[in-house]
């Protein structure tokens, strides 16, 4: 018998309330994995979609949060005179219940620029001209509306044609609906204005100087390397703030629900402390069974929790409100992270349990 | 000359003036106790129900502190140790009325406890278990849970463990208090043997006066005072 065996026999002698706090805590790190898989892969999404695109800088009213406040689409004339860049389209996107579908992502488009560009006609065609009423569905998108070529399709009070159906090598795009920014600012209500201009430049073109000019040009806009656009957008931040809080609410309950579990097994076990005492363990021997016991708990509530999670986001990804949307990303970091965090649970959580059993007589221990 | 002043053994226990109070100094269990002990005396303390002998045996065994007098052990100071888990650990073995027998790990692996607070592989523990468990004759027994087993087993379950770590002293409390009068001999036989094959120093706690004249040496304690110290018959 090894001190591992002791610890589990520890642990098995009750074996529904272990189960019951090894749940608790599961539930807790699946949330966690939860939110962070999505908040994380909305952040891979939009990397993705910006590399699909090919995009070097990507100007935006960072005011707005995840969806930027609109500005005047010329804007994007002024930057396309800069030195180093090659093009600058304005694009307008916004994130609209269309038809029966909760949210999807519509993006007005400038007609013949480079962002049309990476998305493969599957079936049908893309727009003519910038007047045509037409949309091009990502395939997700037209899974999700139940849409295929030929098909009328309402965005906000105006009515379109489904032309064309697309791959866009990103869940963005694929989950996308596409238009021709007049059409798109005309529905909307948004004329003659954009959310977003994306450059492409020269290559050996010094990216942080060009940013650095066009904020100088345009107080109030910020323009961001594609690759930073993650790390500085204020929605991101967010987003992820919000899943982590949202996360530590979940980890403090996990953390009070193995508290109570291990001070129930101290206080039950305080005749066994006892024994243990006059057999000569050491009072540090105790307290280490104690936050072992309680650290199996979060690590099996760790390994259960991600799986749980993971569970929970395969589902999320099916349903109408996530597909298309976004790709819940679940890394093998992420899942080291939960199982580490819910370890630590434990571990803390066992802290004062732990400190309570060293406290224990043991003469009176013994008596019960 | 009292018998634990006989100079034939080593002096092991030197206890002058142990006492101990509770309730803040309402209750008094043991008070002013003088006692020597010396290696490979058998020593029974005997007494009425509260008169303080369980409460002197937890002094030996620093199971508890005393409220004041001295309590030393091979010549040095029990009371100024800090944590007493060593001292438990290598010199005592604790034997219990109520066996305290983990009920969640098997016989065998109830005589490896102790042993986890001293330096040994698993394999070195369980084979020093096995070892004790056949000298008590329970080698049939060694993977059920004390559940499974008779009072008799249990106490001599218990006993093996006390042995496990070599200790010098056995403090027994009761050892055939829960037990009938056939498994009370059997278990108290195996006391007088193993006491003497182990070479160790056996004190024991008993309210039944035919136990006790087992022991070579009598403790009366009333009142939590010794009133008798003497020689068994």
């Amino acid at each position: 018998m090894n001190f591992l065996q002791v610890i589990f026999r520890g642990l098995w002698r009750r074996p529904v309330r272990t189960g019951l706090t090894v749940l608790g805590i599961a539930i807790g790190i699946a949330a966690v994995v939860a939110l962070v898989g999505m908040a994380s892969g909305y952040e891979k999404s939009v990397v993705n979609q910006l590399d699909t695109i090919g995009i070097d800088v990507v100007v935006s009213n960072m005011q707005g949060g995840i969806m930027p406040k609109a500005f005047e689409e010329t804007v994007r004339d002024s930057i396309a005179s800069l030195p180093g860049v090659t093009a600058a389209n304005a694009t307008l996107m916004q994130m609209l219940s269309v038809e029966d579908a909760p949210m999807m992502v519509v993006y007005g488009r400038e007609w013949g620029s480079f962002t049309w560009e990476g998305l493969k006609v599957l079936d049908g065609r893309l727009p003519q001209n910038a007047e045509e009423p037409a949309v091009v569905l990502g395939k997700l998108a037209a899974e999700v509306l139940g849409k295929k070529v030929g098909d009328p399709l309402q965005i906000e009070a105006a009515d379109f044609t489904v032309v064309g159906i697309v791959d866009g090598s990103s869940v963005l795009e694929n989950g996308a609906v596409n238009l021709a920014l007049p059409r798109f600012q005309e529905a909307s209500g948004y004329e003659e204005r954009a959310n977003f201009v994306n450059i492409r430049v020269e290559d050996g073109t010094d990216v942080e100087a060009l940013c650095t000019a066009i904020e100088a040009q345009h107080p109030g806009l910020r323009a961001v390397a594609s690759g930073e656009v993650v790390g500085t957008s204020q929605g991101f931040q967010m987003a992820r703030a919000m899943s982590w809080s949202t996360s530590l609410l979940a980890i403090i309950v996990g953390v009070l629900g193995v508290m109570n579990t291990m001070l129930m097994s101290v206080f039950e076990r305080k005749h066994e402390i006892g024994v243990l005492l006059a057999l000569g363990w050491q009072r540090a021997r105790i307290m280490a069974l104690i936050l072992c016991e309680s650290a199996a708990m979060g690590l099996l509530g760790g390994i259960v929790g991600v799986l749980l999670g993971a569970g929970v986001l395969a589902v999320l990804e099916t349903t109408p409100y996530v597909r298309g949307f976004l790709e819940p990303d679940l890394g093998w970091s992420l899942a080291v992270r939960a199982v580490v965090i819910a370890m630590l649970v434990g571990v803390v959580s066992g802290l004062y349990p732990a400190w309570r059993s060293s406290r224990l007589s043991p003469s009176l221990a013994l008596q019960g | 000359m009292p018998p634990s002043d006989t100079p034939s053994g080593e002096l092991l226990y030197e206890a002058a003036g142990l006492t101990k109070e509770y309730d803040g100094g309402n209750v008094p269990a043991l008070r002013g106790v003088d006692l020597r002990i010396r290696r490979g005396e058998f020593v029974a303390i005997v007494g009425p129900s509260g008169c303080g002998k369980t409460t002197l045996l937890n002094m030996l065994g620093l199971l508890d502190r005393p409220t004041a007098g001295t309590l030393r052990f091979r010549g040095r100071d029990l009371t100024a140790l800090g944590d007493p888990a060593s001292y438990r650990a290598r010199d005592i073995g604790f034997i219990f009325q109520s066996f305290h027998l983990l009920p969640n790990f098997t016989i065998e692996e109830n005589v490896q406890i102790p042993m986890f607070g001293l330096p040994g592989a698993p394999a070195a523990r369980r084979a020093r278990a096995v070892e004790l468990l056949a000298s008590v004759g329970l080698s049939h027994r060694l993977d059920h849970l004390p559940v499974k087993l008779s009072g008799g087993e249990r106490q001599r379950a218990a006993i093996a463990r006390s042995l496990a770590n070599r200790p010098s002293i056995l403090l027994a409390d009761e050892p055939t208090g829960n037990l009938d009068s056939k498994n009370s001999a059997h278990v108290m036989e195996l006391l007088q043997r193993l006491r003497v094959e182990h070479d160790v120093t056996l004190v024991m706690v008993t309210h039944d006066r035919d136990l006790a004249a087992h022991a070579s040496r009598l403790v009366e304690i009333r009142d939590g005072c010794v009133v008798s110290d003497g020689l068994t018959s």
